[in-house]
């Protein structure tokens, strides 16, 4: 049962994110909605976890997300400050030099 | 039988092509016909030869040339070819000098040609063929000197006049090809037919003799057709041309019913009367010839409507050898009188008024106006009386309440002709000259005596038999030898003396003024003028109506519609046609633009499409 | 119901919260806070699921690290934009459309995993150290290579060398 609650609050938490992302007019929220997602994969991990077995696959896959998520938003702000200098503004919407 | 038909067919041709020689070649070609006419008669005499050709089929139809030769064409033949014969010789010297010399001589070559097809053929439709080729030859020599105005508008109201009776014999035409089946005259009349249908067809074939043969109402032409040349005259307005139609009359004669033959009598009277008294006042001698030949043929007309076929057709042969022979006598005082006038022309040559005593000057034309005269007008010991007896005759045996009236009739026209004969005679001949006592008239040449002369032998009494009383010879056929025969002899000849002895008292010593009414015979010409300019005054008008309001109008509004549809058209590509190709053009504009939207450069828009995109794929691919 | 579900209920509720008041939060700087909270209560979840080095891991990392960058960057970043800290929403209907019927559709397969037997580990963190030294080594030492690469890269997009501009 509980086992079923955590993949439900992962699904819940990834459309969250997503919704946050999709959403928002700042760079840096939409990097809290990729957060968020990295998060909610991460419980999905830990959930499954729990039912297979007492090996600890899942927590090790969980472990190096996070470093992948650590990575992942160094980066990114990194970008952002970038983008931030030369645009001034920090709305996506204004960063349309690819407009199709 | 060909070289007789042919051979002025062949002489019309080579003259043609030939000008320089035209008189011998025509003349000699037609003493060939004439020979060939006689040696044809010699031999066929009594027989009755038939010769068919195939013509042409129409259809199912085979239509063929037939000719029959019986006696009655023989005889015609021969006499046409032999007036024909004589006119040429004496044409030699009464055209000579004259422009159309050639052109004379082949018209008169193919005119010849023409009447002695009539005369052979046994098929309706080939004999509506040469009955038009007489029409025109008749045109084209009445019109021969056709720098003068008068002589074209002679010939082509002789010509017009032709053609209304023509449009009877071609209904006549129709109806006996509708009935019968064929046109040949032998099978045709040997059928019976519905007797409203025969009266019907022999009425409208006696339409065409009546315009052929100047018969009233269409006899107007005949005076002014005296604006041709004298010998043609003598040839077609005497003897052959208008013979024609009595002569086709005798030949469909089994055609007709008794109405029929009623109204053919009656036309005969009328016409007889009118020309006889037209005669006695006229002022041009050609003219006076003229009204007396309509009245001639209109005796003809008469007793055929009577049933006196044979002496009718007896009394045709005899009127063409005198009046001929007066026509050509004419001539010679005529042509005399012009030579005399030159090189100024002071009076005119053919006016009665300014002759007289002509006989010292011209004895030969004397003489046969002498022997011509008394031929017509029925005076013992010539044709004429011979012929008019045979007539009378067969009238009185046939006894009807119309032939009494007819007997009347004959009687008055004879008396009438005795009159006009005379008074023509004593003009011209008799007392003293008038104005050509101003000129020097002489003598003729041979050329143009002979033939005269001749004609005038053949006014006398020998031709038809040898007994200067007795109508029956080799011309005549039936034999109706009655007890009544020899005191209506006695009748008619105590009736020529006592009209001769009326003549010249009336006209021995003066010359009357006659009357107007009668010289005109009875305006029944200047009638027809006028109605034929109403006519063609009223037809200029509907026709100009017609064109400016009918016909404009019709193209104003094709016009009108044109504009209408071109404007509609306008209108249609503007709106429709454009405004389809814009709606397109912005459709697709907006599609584009809502298809370039995704590509908004908003990363955010881009993750929703993908997201979206996986959306979609998942529920494919999961179900 | 036990404690331990209790508790494990008012975590779950607890970060779900946090999620939606992300998402409803005009405040840059608020939201942030409310990460904070979502992801501490996800370590209270992990720790209920016996994975307390992953627990630990994630308050030190996450909370610790990588929120103060993103609060450094919020900072740093939304001082021209008019009013600071503000945040407007666009897309609304269409994003809320998409996640929700993600979240359908996520959730139609979910109930056939009932299947309810607990292999919680009984020591996690020795087998965990064990694990990870051993069979998953490689990927270990690449991962710390990721890392320094990243950090490179970062510092280097991020600087303000005077001739790249």
């Amino acid at each position: 049962m509980p086992h079923l609650i955590l993949v439900y609050l992962a699904a819940f938490l990834f459309c969250t994110g997503l919704l946050i992302v999709v959403i928002k007019r700042n760079a840096i929220m939409v990097l809290l909605g990729i957060e968020l997602m990295f998060n909610a994969a991460n419980l999905n991990l830990v959930a499954f976890n729990r039912i297979n077995g007492p090996n600890l696959d899942g927590h090790i896959f969980a472990l190096f997300v996070i470093i992948i998520a650590v990575c992942e938003a160094a980066v990114g702000l990194a970008l952002i400050l970038r983008i931030y200098r030369y645009y001034q503004s920090s709305t996506p919407d204004q960063f349309s030099e690819l407009k199709g | 039988m060909c070289i007789a038909l042919l051979a002025p067919l062949g002489g019309f041709l080579v003259t043609w092509l030939m000008p320089g020689q035209a008189v011998r070649l025509a003349t000699g070609t037609m003493a060939i016909s004439f020979l060939a006419a006689l040696w044809l008669a010699i031999t066929t005499w009594n027989t009755v030869t038939h010769v068919t050709l195939p013509w042409f089929t129409a259809g199912t139809e085979v239509l063929t040339l037939d000719f029959a030769i019986d006696n009655r064409s023989l005889l015609m033949l021969v006499v046409v070819s032999f007036i024909s014969l004589m006119v040429h010789i004496y044409s030699a010297v009464y055209m000579r000098g004259d422009t159309g010399f050639a052109r004379y001589y082949a018209m008169l070559g193919f005119f010849t040609f023409s009447m002695q097809g009539i005369v052979v053929t046994d098929n309706l439709l080939l004999l509506f063929v040469f009955w038009e080729l007489v029409g025109f030859s008749s045109y084209a020599l009445i019109g021969h000197w056709h720098t003068k105005r008068s002589a074209g508008a002679a010939a082509t109201k002789a010509f017009l006049l032709n053609r209304i009776g023509d449009i009877g014999f071609l209904i006549g035409l129709m109806i006996v090809w509708r009935t019968q089946g064929t046109f040949t005259l032998t099978d045709a009349l040997s059928f019976p037919i519905t007797s409203g249908w025969q009266t019907a067809a022999a009425l409208c074939l006696f339409g065409g003799v009546i315009g052929k043969s100047a018969q009233f109402p269409l006899f107007t032409w005949l005076p002014d057709a005296m604006e041709g040349p004298t010998p043609v005259s003598a040839l077609i307005h005497a003897a052959t041309m208008v013979a024609a139609g009595v002569f086709l009359l005798i030949k469909i004669f089994p055609l007709f019913t008794e109405t029929a033959l009623v109204v053919v009598a009656v036309t005969g009277m009328i016409t007889s009367l009118i020309g006889a008294l037209a005669a006695m006042s006229q002022y041009d001698l050609k003219r006076i010839l003229a009204y007396s030949t309509m009245s001639q043929l209109g005796l003809m007309i008469l007793a055929l409507g009577m049933g006196v076929v044979d002496g009718a057709f007896l009394h045709l042969l005899t009127h063409a050898f005198f009046k001929a022979c007066l026509f050509l006598a004419a001539g010679i005082v005529i042509h005399a009188l012009a030579h005399a006038q030159q090189p100024h022309f002071d009076f005119d040559a053919q006016d009665v008024r300014n002759m007289g005593g002509l006989r010292k000057m011209l004895p030969t034309a004397f003489v046969a106006f002498l022997l011509g005269g008394a031929s017509l007008a029925g005076i013992p010991f010539f044709s004429g009386f011979l012929s008019k007896e045979a007539m009378l005759v067969a009238l009185f045996t046939h006894a009807s309440a119309l032939s009494w009236l007819m007997i009347v009739v004959v009687l008055s026209v004879s008396f009438l002709t005795v009159l006009y004969t005379y008074r023509m005679i004593a003009l011209v001949f008799l007392g003293e000259p008038r104005t050509v006592k101003t000129i020097n008239v002489h003598e003729v040449e041979t050329g143009m005596r002979i033939p005269t002369l001749i004609l005038a032998a053949c006014s006398l009494w020998l031709i038809v038999s040898w007994n200067p009383f007795d109508f029956k010879g080799w011309m005549h056929h039936t034999g109706h030898a009655g007890p009544h025969e020899l005191w209506l002899t006695i009748i008619s000849v105590l009736w020529v003396f006592a009209a001769l002895f009326l003549a010249r008292m009336i006209f021995g010593k003066r010359t009357p003024e006659t009357n107007s009414l009668l010289r005109n015979a009875f305006y029944i010409d200047t009638a027809y003028s006028a109605l034929a300019e109403k006519f063609t005054q009223v037809n200029e008008r509907v026709t100009s109506f017609t064109e400016q309001r009918i016909i404009d109008q019709t193209l104003h509004g094709i016009v009108y519609f044109q504009v209408i549809i071109a404007h509609i058209t306008g209108w249609v590509d503007k709106h429709i046609v454009d405004g389809i190709v814009n709606g397109t053009v912005r459709v697709t504009g907006w599609t584009g633009r809502a298809a370039r939207s995704i590509q908004g450069g908003n990363v955010q828009l881009y993750i929703f499409w993908a997201i979206f995109t996986i959306i979609i794929f998942i529920i494919w691919a999961l179900n | 119901m036990s404690f331990v579900d209790a508790i494990f209920l008012f975590f779950a509720g607890l970060s779900a919260m946090a999620a939606i008041a992300i998402v409803f939060s005009k405040n840059v700087f608020r939201s942030a806070l409310w990460l904070l909270v979502c992801l501490l209560s996800l370590a209270g979840l992990y720790v209920l699921s016996t994975a307390e080095f992953l627990a630990v891991a994630q308050i030190l990392i996450y909370a610790g690290g990588i929120l103060v960058i993103l609060l450094f960057g919020i900072m740093l970043t939304t001082r021209i934009s008019g009013k600071p800290l503000v945040v407007e929403h666009r897309h609304i209907l269409s994003g809320a459309l998409t996640a929700v019927a993600l979240f359908v559709l996520l959730s139609l397969y979910l109930p056939g995993l009932t299947v309810e037997k607990n292999m919680l580990s009984p020591e996690p963190v020795s087998t965990l150290g064990l694990q990870l030294f051993s069979q998953y080594s490689l990927v270990f030492e690449i991962a710390g290579v990721l890392l320094l690469v990243a950090l490179i890269g970062a510092a280097v997009i991020a600087s303000e060398l005077k001739s790249k501009t």
